[in-house]
Parts: C-alpha cells; sequence; structure tokens
C-alpha cells in the first residue's frame, strides 16, 4: 500500500527581508563616531597631499644605497633585543606558571582566583613600554629592565592562557591520579601536565616571537637593542642606515617567526597524532 | 581447535626519545645562562638593583599616590589618542576590505597576484608599530599623523591576513554555485562571497580597534601625537606620581573599550 503525497503548495510569497534595527542603529552610530573623529582631530590634512612624494623620496633614501657597513653593529644589536625577548620570555614562564596554576579552577582557592585573574587582564591592558618606564627607576636603563618589563608583561598573557587551558582539560586523568592517592602537586604533575604540556610549549614559544617585536620597541626607552639604535640614527636622519636596520629586523623577525612557527605545529600536530593513535 | 598458549610476560621497551626532554631543557638552560652574562649577554646585574632598591621604593611609593590636580592636562591628550584609533581604525578597515578578497584563494584565482599581496603584507607586519611611528615622525612631522599612519600599517597588515584566512575557511559551495551559474568572479566576490566574510570582518576590525586604542596611548613617546607625548614628558621629569595618574587612565580606557567591544562582539557572532 502505498500513499501519494501530495506535494506541498508552491510558496508564492517572498518572505520578507530580515529586518535588523539593531545594526542600522550600530551603523549610525560607529558612522558618527568616525565622522566625529575626523571633523574634530587636529591634523593638517594638506601635509598629506606631499605624501606620496613623500615616502618615494624616503624609500629611496633608505634603500637606494643602504649602509652595509653597519651591518654588524646591526646584527649585535639584534642579538641584544632577541636576548631579551629570550630571558624575558624565560622569566615570564617561571613567574606566570605556578600562579596560572593557582588561577586555574580546582588548584587554588576561590578568593585568590578572582584576584589574580583580575591581575592577568590589568597587566594585559598597560603597553609593555610602560612597564619598562616604571621599573627603570629600579633597574636602571640596561637591557634586564627590557627582559623584566617583557617578563612582567608576559604574566597577563602566559598566565591568561595557562589558566585556561588547564581548565580545559578532560578530567579522568586528574581524577586517575587523584584515586591513586596523588597531592596536589602530583595531580599536577601526573594528571595535568602530560594533557597541557604541547599547548603550554606552542604558548611559550609564540610569546617569544611577541617579545622579539616588543623588544624591539623598548629600545625606544634606551635599554639598548636594535630599536635603540634605529631611533638614534632616525634623529640623525642617516637614512642609509636606517634602510639598513629595517631590512634587518624586518628579515630576523620573519625568520624567527618562520622558525617559531614551523616548531609550533609540530608540536601541535604530534599532540593531536598521539591523542588518535 | 588451539590450545592458547600464554604469552611469555613481556614489558614493552621505554619509548625511545626519552633523553630528548633533559636535552632541550638542558640546552634552553645554558642558553639563558649564556644571554645572562655581562659582555655577550645582556648582564644581569643583582647588586645593581639591590644598591637602586631605596631610590625605586621612592618612585614606587609616588606612583601608588596619583597627582589628581594633573587630571585636566591629560584630557586632550587622551582624546587625541582615541581620535587616532578610530581614526586609523576606520580607514584600515575600508583599505583592508579589497585587499583581503585579493589575498584569499577563495576569491583571488590568480596566484601570483596573492602572493605578491600576502608578500607585501608580511614584510609590513614584521616592523612593530611604534618603529614605523618613528621613521614617519621624521618624515612627516611631529603630530597625530605619523601616529594615524603607523597604526595603518599596522592594521592593514593584520586585518588583511585574519579576514583572508577567514574567507579562505569559509565554505565553498555558494562560491562553486556562483561559478557554476556563470557569474564572473567580480559577482561572485561580491554578492556570494562578501557576505559571508562580513562577521570575521567586522571582528577583527573591533578586535584591530582595541589593538589601536592600546597602541596609541603609547606612539606619542616618539613625537606621534596622544597620551605617550605626555608619558615622554612626565617621565623625562621623574613625575611618577603623574605618571601613575596616565596609567590608570590609559587602564580605564582600554578596559572599558574591551568591555564595549566584547558586547558587540557577542550580538555580532
Amino acid at each position: 500500500m502505498t500513499t501519494v503525497l501530495t506535494p506541498p503548495p508552491a510558496i508564492t510569497v517572498i518572505p520578507d527581508r530580515p529586518r535588523r534595527p539593531w545594526l542600522i542603529a550600530s551603523w549610525i552610530i560607529v558612522t558618527a563616531i568616525v565622522v566625529l573623529a575626523f571633523w574634530s582631530i587636529d591634523i593638517n590634512w594638506a601635509r598629506l597631499a606631499d605624501l606620496p612624494a613623500e615616502i618615494v623620496r624616503y624609500t629611496f633614501l633608505m634603500f637606494g644605497s643602504p649602509n652595509w657597513e653597519q651591518l654588524p653593529e646591526a646584527l649585535w644589536q639584534t642579538w641584544r633585543s632577541i636576548e631579551m625577548a629570550w630571558v624575558g620570555t624565560i622569566l615570564g614562564i617561571l613567574l606566570a606558571t605556578p600562579i596560572s596554576l593557582l588561577a586555574a579552577r580546582g588548584f587554588g582557592p576561590a578568593s585568590l582566583r578572582a584576584l589574580l585573574r583580575g591581575l592577568f587582564s590589568l597587566i594585559r591592558a598597560v603597553p609593555e613600554i610602560i612597564i619598562a618606564i616604571v621599573i627603570l627607576s629600579v633597574t636602571g636603563l640596561t637591557p634586564f629592565t627590557g627582559a623584566l618589563a617583557l617578563a612582567i608583561n608576559g604574566i597577563g598573557t602566559l598566565g591568561k592562557w595557562g589558566y585556561e587551558a588547564v581548565e580545559a582539560v578532560p578530567s579522568g586523568p586528574i581524577e586517575a591520579a587523584r584515586a591513586a592517592g596523588g597531592g596536589t602537586l602530583q595531580v599536577l604533575r601526573w594528571g595535568v601536565w602530560p594533557q597541557v604540556e604541547p599547548a603550554f610549549w606552542s604558548f611559550w614559544l609564540y610569546r617569544f616571537e611577541i617579545n622579539v617585536r616588543s623588544s624591539a620597541v623598548l629600545g625606544l626607552i634606551g635599554v639598548g637593542g636594535i630599536g635603540d639604535m634605529l631611533t638614534s640614527y632616525t634623529q640623525y636622519r642617516e637614512w642609509s642606515t636606517v634602510g639598513v636596520l629595517l631590512i634587518v629586523v624586518v628579515a630576523v623577525t620573519m625568520l624567527i617567526d618562520a622558525v617559531s612557527g614551523a616548531i609550533r605545529r609540530r608540536i601541535m600536530e604530534g599532540a593531536r597524532a598521539r591523542v588518535l593513535s | 581447535m588451539t590450545e592458547a598458549t600464554p604469552a611469555p610476560l613481556e614489558i614493552p621497551r621505554r619509548p625511545s626519545g626519552a633523553w630528548r626532554g633533559p636535552v632541550i631543557l638542558l640546552a634552553i638552560v645554558a642558553i639563558t645562562v649564556v644571554m645572562c652574562l655581562p659582555g655577550i649577554g645582556i648582564g644581569v646585574d643583582l647588586s645593581a638593583i639591590a644598591r637602586n632598591w631605596q631610590n625605586g621604593a621612592d618612585k614606587i611609593i609616588k606612583l601608588l599616590m596619583p597627582d589628581w590636580s594633573f587630571f585636566p592636562r591629560t584630557l586632550p591628550p587622551l582624546i587625541e589618542t582615541l581620535q587616532m584609533a578610530v581614526i586609523a581604525t576606520a580607514i584600515g578597515a575600508v583599505i583592508s576590505l579589497p585587499l583581503s578578497f585579493w589575498a584569499a584563494r577563495a576569491t583571488n584565482p590568480n596566484a601570483p597576484a596573492r602572493i605578491i599581496v600576502r608578500g607585501i603584507l608580511n614584510v609590513i607586519r614584521s616592523v612593530p608599530d611604534l618603529l614605523y611611528a618613528a621613521i614617519l615622525v621624521a618624515m612627516v612631522g611631529v603630530g597625530a599623523l605619523p601616529g594615524i599612519l603607523a597604526l595603518l600599517l599596522f592594521n592593514i597588515g593584520i586585518i588583511v591576513k585574519l579576514v583572508s584566512e577567514a574567507i579562505d575557511t569559509n565554505d565553498r559551495g555558494p562560491l562553486e554555485a556562483g561559478r557554476a551559474v556563470g557569474a564572473t568572479q567580480t559577482k561572485i566576490n561580491r554578492t556570494l562571497a562578501l557576505p559571508d566574510a562580513w562577521p570575521a570582518f567586522a571582528n577583527q576590525t573591533l578586535y584591530v580597534f582595541e589593538l589601536n586604542v592600546r597602541a596609541s596611548t603609547v606612539l606619542g613617546l616618539v613625537g606621534a601625537g596622544g597620551m605617550g607625548l605626555l608619558i615622554d614628558a612626565v617621565r623625562t621629569f621623574y613625575r611618577y606620581d603623574q605618571l601613575s595618574l596616565i596609567i590608570l587612565e590609559i587602564l580605564i580606557v582600554v578596559i572599558v573599550i574591551d568591555l564595549v567591544s566584547d558586547a558587540i562582539r557577542r550580538r555580532l557572532v
């Protein structure tokens, strides 16, 4: 026995266009803010007219005949910047890892948790160069100040990523470790650490990449490194040297990003492969 | 029927590569030690910190007592900072949208053109915004203009990268359908890829705006306008009580803007 299905009546009415008053309102607000900003800012827009010609002129000054004699000094200062970034990363890891565990649900007291999370977002809101300005009264204008500023800034990001990763971990191994009589430290070592290790390595490498960029910037306040050299030569208007420095910054940053990115991908792929097998 | 003979008990061998962990750790420790040495490294001098401790403690006490009377003078730079962030984000978003379509595989089948755009943007992204600002100040003079231009370069680099990646991960079905009915690539991009890319684009623009507010507060350190000019002024006079007021204001502005854009983002996604 088969029942004949009657086809549903053809739809003849075109449905209304969805109306989104909220979207329109936000568009109006955004436009108003942008117009207001343009209208009220104190800028001589006429200067923009000769900007293209200036850019061409300065590009030629910088890269027309780069002053390669400064290359060894540039590489040495870059090395300093990388050292700052590295030491800052290591210090940041040492400071942030225990704190981030305390901030994770299940491992720290609840009152401390809220406090630490507030601290992390507070640190993330302050640019690292301001942290450097604050601490240089104690540590002086040395590259170590830069490293310390990067480390403190790293607590904000590493701390947040850390507790998020620890909280996202499946609870099975943790329960197993607890059931076998493990204390908090043993639970962390055998229940949590094996699960979060690849993610942590990946965070650390990523933080190193961020620090490499930031360490160049920290030179601006005089803690040394490639940023220091770049600002001085910009102030002397020695454009042929500035060109060399820019080339070095771009090349080194891209190289470090590529290497660290490749390692991160391998770590994360290895982690996935281990879960699947 | 064969009797199952129990296999001789054998402990599986330890997985190879157990040496790797300690070796990597040792290498990291060695590198760190070398980098901390004076001369070749950055020279960690803890005794200097001990000596300067008193000096620093005074400054930190000053930090804890903000100079509230300084507030009126911080307002104009604070507003300029926000203006710079808004303008740079707006221009950056307008320029980035077409470039994102240019840099995505799904919307630009022309590989050489795509690679050129991506390559240029990779180079642009690898220079920090403050270094751009330092150079642009020398080029176009002190003020908000070099700051906006520096933020602009930074914005285009980030938005195009993130949005073009989002376009590439979007569902290809609609684009194929468009191709099947004979639309040109331009028509496909405008009518099919664009609506799909909107949420990602709006999301990344908001994200970049947050970054810009943060970055524009310090661009003035090199003369590019905004709050940084003031930071530079108070730091040369070691007015840490005024510096702490500035930091407080930056904190409040950044956190408020993060909260607002978080709320908007939740509505969007």
